[in-house]
């Protein structure tokens, strides 16, 4: 167990600059998730705590200790990656000893390390058989084997369960948590997936474009997302953005197409501004506030409906969790609860608290 | 229907099977010839129409090569330099390929260009200078001075870098570092072991590149007991005369060898060329 400090990251392949100083800390035995889209930086991080790219400046520490010009061999740091990397002409035993092999350990201490791990896995039968007879879920289950086996002070998971079928996924992620709380080690898990980082970590980071948008715990992520970047990409389906203007001391939001809301705690505002509601907000029940809006779509899938709707001229997405009797084309007024309404600024994104 | 169409693709097979046997047979007459002429008299082998069988089989010509000139001495010269330079070939191919596909520096761009630039020019070229440079070293008639020109294989490089790139990750790499694996641990442990059909397969070429090669040697040899087969073969023929027979039954005792390496390697040969890229 470790903890994992990052000072002031960044880093550059040639003349751009992917990292622009990123800094936070993980506490010993923490799950920490790192989540963004493609190309927001999220797998250099993991590479250069890993050790297979070279920091260009700041500072990476382990257990308080500066790890930047330690050789990737030397960090005890084992990582999954997206592909598994399992050995194509070992047995499964053989890739999940490599790392004990390397330290020399005796032959009767490798085999029974990997058996025990094996068995913590369920893949204590396939022990003699090669990568390439496995399905994708015990290919994952051998490469996560592999990282075990070593013991490191650091687990890295690089998009791990993005190979995998929708049930598999799901499936892996509660064993994958279930593993972490079972052993505690401190673990760093890039995805691009939010579902996967909220219901795995402790912790999340939002990165967008080399910058941290927001750490925090996943229901803080949900619930104060900082900006609308977070608020849109926390949360499935994405949370619904609606242009409004105000006039200072009117308290009155007015949308595009004639409707407004009125907000007394704004009303010091003034100028353009996004009304952020998530889709799971809307009820069928009239409440004092709402909206109304065209339907387009509705999707049932039982447990809930999933309306596309238009307000004006804005895409509104609304996912109730009862049926819903409607046909496209027909109006219908929705409502909410203030309490559930963000405000960020239309420029910045930046959200606004009373 | 069904059984006219059944009648016309069989037809159309035994078309195929004909033509394959025929263009096969036309493959293999000038080498079934040649062996047959090995067993043959003199005066026979100048018959015309040439007979397939010999009518007076006689192995008088195998037992004048053997007595008259010293041709195990050539098969071991030939094998001995075909072998090593395969081994040469093989260690700076792989060891060369490797490094260009998965070490991605511009210096090794250049180097690499470098490399294949060397295909282009053709062995005769720089062959007498090569030449010159053997005799200062005195390396004449012998295997070290024969290896000099074929220790490494331009094509060899570019094989192995193309199979490589097609079937070892990077992933596979970064995963043998941060598992602890030094840089040559994880090349000989991991690399090698997942290249093998293309290494059988350059192995194979390397090996008939220098078991057949003759202008080199011929240049490079002199003294009889130093020759390679080839060259020794071309010395049947003098200024004045071909002993035919002599020949035949020479190229026909030289042959087994090489038939043999090509049968016993010959689905590693295929497999390796057919693999590149088509690693799951």
């Amino acid at each position: 167990m470790s903890s994992v400090e990052i000072r002031n990251l960044r880093k550059s392949f040639g003349p751009t600059e992917v990292l622009h100083g990123v800094s936070f800390t993980i506490p010993d035995g923490a799950f920490v998730a790192l989540v963004g889209p493609s190309g927001c930086g999220k797998s250099t991080i993991l590479r250069l705590l890993a050790g297979l790219e070279e920091v260009s400046d700041g500072e990476l520490l382990i257990d308080d200790r500066v790890i930047n010009d330690v050789e990737a061999k030397n960090r005890d740091i084992a990582m999954v990656f997206q592909n598994y990397a399992l050995y194509p002409h070992m047995t499964v035993a053989e890739n999940m000893g490599f790392s004990l092999r390397l330290m020399k350990r005796s032959k009767a201490d490798i085999t029974a390390a990997v058996k025990n791990v094996a068995e913590v896995l369920g893949i204590g039968e396939l022990l003699d058989r090669l990568p390439k007879q496995l399905s994708g879920g015990q290919r994952q289950r051998v490469a996560m084997g592999r990282a075990i086996v070593r013991q490191p002070k650091v687990f890295l998971f690089d998009e791990p369960l993005s190979n995998l079928d929708a049930k598999l996924r799901v499936q892996m992620r509660a064993e994958l948590k279930a593993l972490h709380s079972r052993l505690q080690t401190t673990t760093i898990y890039v995805t691009h997936d939010q579902i996967e980082a909220m219901t795995m970590a402790d912790i999340v980071v939002v990165m967008r474009d080399g910058f941290i948008e927001q750490i925090g715990r996943p229901l803080d992520l949900y619930d104060n997302p900082k900006n609308s970047f977070v608020a849109g990409f926390i949360g499935s389906p994405a949370m619904n953005f609606l242009p409004v203007t105000t006039e200072a001391g009117s308290a009155t939001f007015s949308f595009g197409d004639g409707q407004s809301l009125s907000l007394a705690k704004f009303k010091h505002l003034q100028g353009e501004f996004l009304i952020g509601i998530r889709p799971e907000h809307f009820q069928q029940q009239k409440t004092r506030n709402g909206l109304s809006v065209t339907i387009e779509s509705i999707e049932q899938t039982g447990a809930e409906t999933l309306l596309q709707c238009q307000s004006g001229d804005q895409k509104v997405v609304i996912v109730l969790h009862d049926r819903f009797a409607a046909s496209p084309g027909e109006e219908y007024r929705f409502g909410f609860d203030l309490a559930d309404l963000h405000l960020f600024e239309a420029e910045s994104g930046k959200a606004i608290s009373s | 229907m069904t059984v006219s169409s059944n009648t016309r693709s069989r037809r159309k097979n035994l078309l195929l099977d004909i033509m394959l046997f025929v263009i096969c047979v036309l493959l293999l007459m000038p080498l079934l010839l040649l062996i047959a002429n090995g067993f043959k008299t003199p005066q026979e082998i100048l018959v015309w129409p040439p007979t397939i069988l010999p009518k007076d089989p006689t192995l008088e010509n195998f037992h004048r090569v053997f007595s008259e000139t010293p041709l195990f001495r050539w098969i071991f010269n030939s094998l001995s330099f075909a072998l090593l330079s395969m081994i040469a070939i093989v260690i700076t191919s792989t060891l060369a390929g490797y490094v260009v596909a998965k070490f991605q520096f511009w210096t090794i761009n250049v180097i690499f260009t470098l490399f294949l630039a060397t295909a282009i020019i053709p062995f005769e070229v720089y062959m007498i200078p090569l030449y010159f440079q053997v005799k200062a070293l005195g390396a004449l008639n012998s295997i070290g001075g024969l290896l000099i020109g074929y220790l490494v294989m331009s094509f060899g490089i570019f094989l192995i870098r193309q199979n490589v790139i097609a079937a070892v990750p990077d992933e596979l790499i970064e995963a043998a570092r941060i598992d602890g694996a030094g840089e040559f641990w994880i090349f000989w442990h991991i690399v090698v072991p997942l290249l093998k059909g293309p290494i059988a397969a350059l192995s194979v070429l390397a090996f008939f590149q220098a078991w057949t090669t003759f202008a080199w040697p011929i240049v490079v040899l002199t003294r009889k007991t130093a020759f390679t087969i080839e060259v020794g073969l071309a010395n049947f023929q003098s200024a004045y005369t071909v002993d035919l027979a002599l020949l035949s039954a020479a190229s026909a005792a030289v042959m087994v060898p090489s038939v043999l390496v090509f049968v016993l390697l010959r689905r590693s040969f295929v497999e390796g060329i057919a693999a590149s890229g088509m690693k799951e």
